[in-house]
């Protein structure tokens, strides 16, 4: 099942913090209710991920998941604004 | 405080490039321009040169929560601070990173971070500590970023010379950031490698530098707390690897080891160059631990008697039986002559570093010094016993695939192995670790 999403938002190669620092501007751009899904390879915004959306009060964390291709992991955040 | 600073400010010397005492420059329309960052970076060497020095140092950790309970910097002299950089973001309200450092630095933490005590950012990789050590900078701190995060402090290694003889030398070879000890024994030109860790540079520079041939690799056991180099450094320098054949089964899953080995047992002496090192079987932290006496004179320990502490009986699984063969191993060791020097398999904390940063006690010393051994001499068996089974620490999850990956059962990317290593070792007792650190 896979979750849905509005607009992608490829952070793939970049390193912490820049996954988390863009992926922030980007639900910036986004209307209230809309997903943005954060493709990184950085296993790091993982945790940091999820210790965000505990902090900022304008999203939430529908879903995280791993995708392997190559024998490269690809860490995939869903990230909804909700205000 | 004034003395501090300076020495601070010579050790900020160590390899910086130009001028490094200037907070921030303003060009020619007085906007800030950010420091090229390798005048504010530490390497894991100027980091750990710090800790000997035992000065003070603020740490400034933006890692999440979790990552900094599981794996904070420790040392002499260090008070950490941890603000995960996230959290910074949403506090300095901030789209750029280095703005929301300076905001929420200035908002929250002014008085934590005195500007009169410098201050070494870290973060996992040492990425997002740049940008908050430029933060700092531009807020006037003497800041410095940690390169290559709390990943690179984790496998960082130093080498230290407890004697350089000609008939006889011994390196301690250490990972500060895990609390564990590894060893090479030189005598005319053959070496003998006590417990190497997972990363072999350490152990091949010096085999260079002194062009060495090793004969022997030795594990004491089968580590729990982290992955041996054991095997690869035998393999890489086409010597045989040592082990006790009764650490060569998985002590919980009762698999034997998928490898092949030279099985050592109580009595043996293993010969090279004009030395022998005596091995002494030693079971309780596991059932095939041996330690390895060298010229009646060094005690390679392994884990069995720490400096502060002494090791734990339950990595096993099996703690109720082993914690008898535990003490009556210990009573072994303690019945060697008390000028003996006792080299452990781990530290607990970098206080135990002796003034040349070495690990090392004599047995007399430690009689007196070791609280569980002071304990041992004054208690019977079953009183020791039970003393042991009401100090064990925490069990670690990872420590039994760890056991698994230096089985030869499983083999672990280089990720994974980073992550399964991650933090200090938990070989020893609780209250005799609890007490060194406040002793």
């Amino acid at each position: 099942m896979s979750t849905a999403f509005d607009k992608v938002f490829d952070a793939r190669g970049m390193n912490c913090p820049m996954p988390l620092v863009n992926a922030r501007k980007e639900i910036g751009k986004l209307d209230l209710g809309q997903v943005l899904k954060v493709m990184a390879t950085d296993r790091g915004s993982v945790a940091d991920f999820q210790g965000w959306v505990k902090v900022a009060k304008n999203v939430e964390l529908v879903a995280q998941e791993t995708e392997t291709t190559d024998g490269r992991n690809v860490y995939v955040h869903y990230v909804k604004r909700t205000a | 405080m004034r003395e501090l600073a300076s020495v601070w400010f010579l050790t900020w010397e160590i390899g910086s490039t130009g001028n490094g005492s200037e907070a921030y420059n303003l060009d020619a329309n007085g906007e800030f321009v950010e420091q090229d960052v390798t005048q504010i970076q530490w390497s894991t060497d100027q980091l750990s040169s710090q800790l000997r020095r035992r000065g003070q140092l603020f740490v400034f950790d933006v890692r999440a929560r979790e990552e900094f309970e599981r794996f904070p910097l420790e040392g002499p002299g260090v008070t950490a601070i941890n603000f995960p950089y996230f959290e910074m973001l949403e506090s300095g309200c901030q789209d750029d990173m280095v703005d929301s450092v300076v905001a929420c630095v200035e908002r929250n933490f002014a008085e934590q971070l005195p500007k009169s005590s410098p201050v070494l950012a870290i973060c996992a990789k040492g990425g997002t500590s740049e940008f908050v050590a430029q933060g700092l900078v531009r807020l006037g701190y003497e800041a410095r970023t940690l390169q290559g995060g709390m990943q690179a402090w984790g496998n960082h290694y130093d080498t230290r010379t407890i004697v350089d003889s000609p008939g006889l030398s011994i390196f301690q070879i250490s990972r500060p950031a895990r609390g564990c000890l590894s060893y090479m024994i030189v005598s005319d030109g053959e070496a003998v490698v006590v417990d190497p860790l997972r990363h072999l540079h350490p152990y091949l520079e010096l085999v260079r530098a002194r062009a060495l041939k090793i004969s022997a690799v030795i594990d004491t056991h089968s580590h729990a707390d982290h992955i041996s180099g054991g095997r690869a450094l035998a393999q890489e320098t086409g010597s045989y690897y040592h082990l006790h054949p009764y650490d060569a089964i998985h002590p919980m899953d009762m698999v034997p080891a998928s490898f092949s080995y030279e099985p050592l047992r109580n009595g043996k002496v293993l010969n090279f160059g004009k030395q022998g090192l005596l091995v002494l079987h030693t079971p309780g932290h596991t059932l095939g631990l041996v330690a390895l006496l060298l010229d009646d004179q060094y005690l390679f320990s392994g884990d069995s008697i720490f400096i502060r502490s002494i090791a734990r009986p339950d990595l096993g699984g099996q703690a109720e039986a082993w914690a008898p063969l535990h003490t009556q191993s210990l009573r072994k060791l303690l019945d060697l002559p008390e000028r003996t020097t006792v080299l452990p398999g781990h530290f607990s904390t970098l206080e135990e570093a002796d003034g040349e940063g070495a690990f090392r006690a004599t047995l007399g010393e430690l009689k007196r010094s070791n609280e569980s051994l002071a304990r041992l001499q004054r208690s019977m068996d079953a009183e020791f016993v039970q003393y042991l089974m009401e100090s064990l620490p925490k069990l670690i999850p990872e420590y039994v695939e760890i056991k698994r990956v230096n089985t030869g059962l499983v083999l672990p990317a280089e990720d994974d192995a980073a992550t399964l290593e991650l933090g200090k070792n938990v070989c020893g007792l609780a209250q005799a670790v609890a007490h060194g650190e406040t002793g």
